[in-house]
């Protein structure tokens, strides 16, 4: 414990674990309470992947179920975006399934109606080469739920002849440099990749002592462990909303052989990409 | 380590740093656009308009405000903070107006208006204001001025500057288009603010507030169709230069 200039009492962390031993004795003994309780919000939190027309669920994992040569996974709603107006314009694409979850992070308390606007992370394959898919995840995937995540969709033994392209968004200031941040070019794109991915990356790497956080590092995780090549194209923004400046800041994406043949108008694209802007528009008076 | 500084405004971090004025600067950058020309004998404010909600009076959200008859300013940030801080320095205007019998120059409310932001990042239990402003004017002498203010107090001349979301862009391509041919007459320094903002700006001309001060007159709103001609004229000028180009390489 530590007084600070205010008076207000801070915990110094201690690496000699807590000070508390009584704490944990009583923590142990868990009565059926307890188990029950514990037992419930695990089912809550459960990551179900189904068909959303019939809504069954999946038996396997996704990708045990078919098969897969390239998966483009967009993680936040400028990635969401940018692939709904450059990828999924450009081609049939048909819907696979979908992940149902809940946290504390879901604006929705219904998890088991899941309307066609509610969709958290919704799975499609091109319908002219059913080996290509996409993942649009706009939710929050919480520490606990990403491995479930990854059991639902990769399977407990993933093939390794895939290759992946994760898209997400960060705020510019999670970014670690000697430069400040005003006078950084935000937005920006950082890759990071596995060891097995051999191409070379349409922009610099993210380098050191910057990290990957959530579902885009468990993916990327994942994908190392089981030597899937795998490539995390991550663009640094001043702008978390949907904003037409950052999802163009995944435009030099479209020439890497990740993207290659799935990108046909560019005008037309970006036409859509402006109409998605004014319809997501949300009221705020604190900002002007 | 920055929680540990960032509490109080007050506090210094061990490398110099006052988080909070940062983070405050953080604050200006959600708010939409605004550009600031100074022409040769015109001062141009253009902000990108916030889309209004339908049952919303829009004459209440305005981003451009006047302070005394030859001195405007537009804001970008907390819409609060910026009614505060306008109507601290409106009341200024006219006091100075009347203890000395003369209008404020421009320099001197601006001067006002960054004192007042600097004292709030050196009071304990107040935060900065999360506004930073560009205010424009024309004082006595005829000459036109442009400053820039952020939530540190600091205040600056510039000939162009933008603030708000996307500042930088803006800032990029006043950088490569301010030119002296380019605020050669009013009406040019007007279409230079509004291809600025139409860099930045998401659906076009119909989301642009325009507002002029010329030499001896008082300040003017554009109307929505007199931004509209200007953004039809420019959008014909660059088909034009796009006809050009294609014509010369073939």
């Amino acid at each position: 414990m530590a007084a600070t200039f205010f008076g207000e009492v801070v915990k110094a962390p201690c690496r000699a674990g807590t000070e508390d031993e009584e704490e944990e004795d009583e923590g142990r003994r868990e009565t059926p309470e307890d188990r029950d309780v514990r037992q419930q919000l695990a089912r809550k939190r459960e990551v179900r992947l189904l068909r959303r027309q019939t809504k069954t669920s999946l038996e396997v994992s996704l990708l045990e179920k078919y098969s897969c040569s390239k998966f483009i996974i967009a993680i936040g709603n400028n990635a969401v975006a940018f692939l709904s107006s450059f990828v999924m314009n450009s081609g049939v694409w048909e819907e696979v399934g979908c992940a149902k979850l809940w946290n504390e992070w879901c604006r929705t308390t219904d998890t088991i109606h899941l309307s066609s606007t509610e969709a958290f992370c919704v799975f499609y394959h091109l319908k002219s080469n059913p080996s290509v898919f996409l993942c649009q995840c706009s939710c929050y995937v919480a520490e606990d739920q990403q491995y479930q995540w990854l059991e639902k969709v990769f399977g407990s033994c993933p093939r390794k002849n895939m290759q992946i392209t994760i898209l997400t968004c960060r705020h510019v200031t999670d970014y670690k440099t000697s430069e400040s941040t005003g006078s950084l070019p935000s937005p920006f794109l950082k890759a990071l990749k596995t060891q097995n991915f051999k191409d070379p990356a349409c922009c610099p790497l993210l380098e050191q002592p910057n990290i990957v956080h959530d579902l885009p590092a468990a993916v990327l995780s994942y994908c190392q462990v089981w030597k899937i090549p795998a490539i995390l194209y991550l663009c640094y923004t001043d702008v978390m909303k949907l904003d037409l400046i950052t999802v163009e800041a995944f435009k030099p994406i479209l020439s890497t052989r990740s993207l290659k043949g799935l990108v046909k108008n560019i005008p037309q694209s970006t036409e859509l990409l402006k109409k998605l802007m004014t319809t997501n528009e949300i009221q705020s008076n604190i900002y002007t | 380590m920055a929680s540990r500084y960032d509490r109080a405004i007050t506090v210094f971090s061990p490398d110099g740093h006052l988080f909070q004025v940062e983070y405050a600067q953080e604050a200006v950058k959600k708010g939409s656009t605004a550009v600031g020309i100074r022409g040769a004998n015109i001062v141009v404010l253009g902000v990108e308009k916030k889309s209004v909600a339908k049952l919303q009076d829009e004459r209440t959200v305005r981003k451009i405000c006047a302070l005394d008859d030859h001195v405007c300013m537009a804001f970008a940030g907390l819409t609060a903070d910026a009614r505060v801080v306008i109507n601290r320095a409106r009341v200024e205007c006219q006091s100075h107006k009347l203890t000395v019998e003369d209008p404020v120059t421009v320099e001197y409310i601006t001067r006002f208006i960054a004192t007042l932001k600097q004292k709030y990042t050196q009071s304990n239990g107040r935060r900065p204001f999360g506004i930073s402003a560009l205010i424009v004017g024309f004082d006595d002498d005829g000459i036109p001025r442009l400053y820039q203010t952020d939530p540190s107090g600091t205040y600056h001349a510039w000939k162009a500057n933008a603030i708000g979301r996307s500042a930088k862009t803006v800032r990029e391509f006043l950088e490569k288009n301010y030119t002296e041919d380019a605020i050669a007459s009013d009406n040019e320094a007007i279409k230079l603010a509004i291809k600025a903002l139409l860099e930045v700006v998401q659906s076009g001309g119909k989301n642009i507030e325009l507002a002029v001060i010329r030499r001896n007159q008082a300040l003017k709103m554009f109307s929505a169709k007199e931004v509209e001609l200007h953004v039809t004229e420019i959008e014909k000028e660059k088909e034009e230069a796009e006809k050009k180009k294609s014509k010369k390489s073939v």
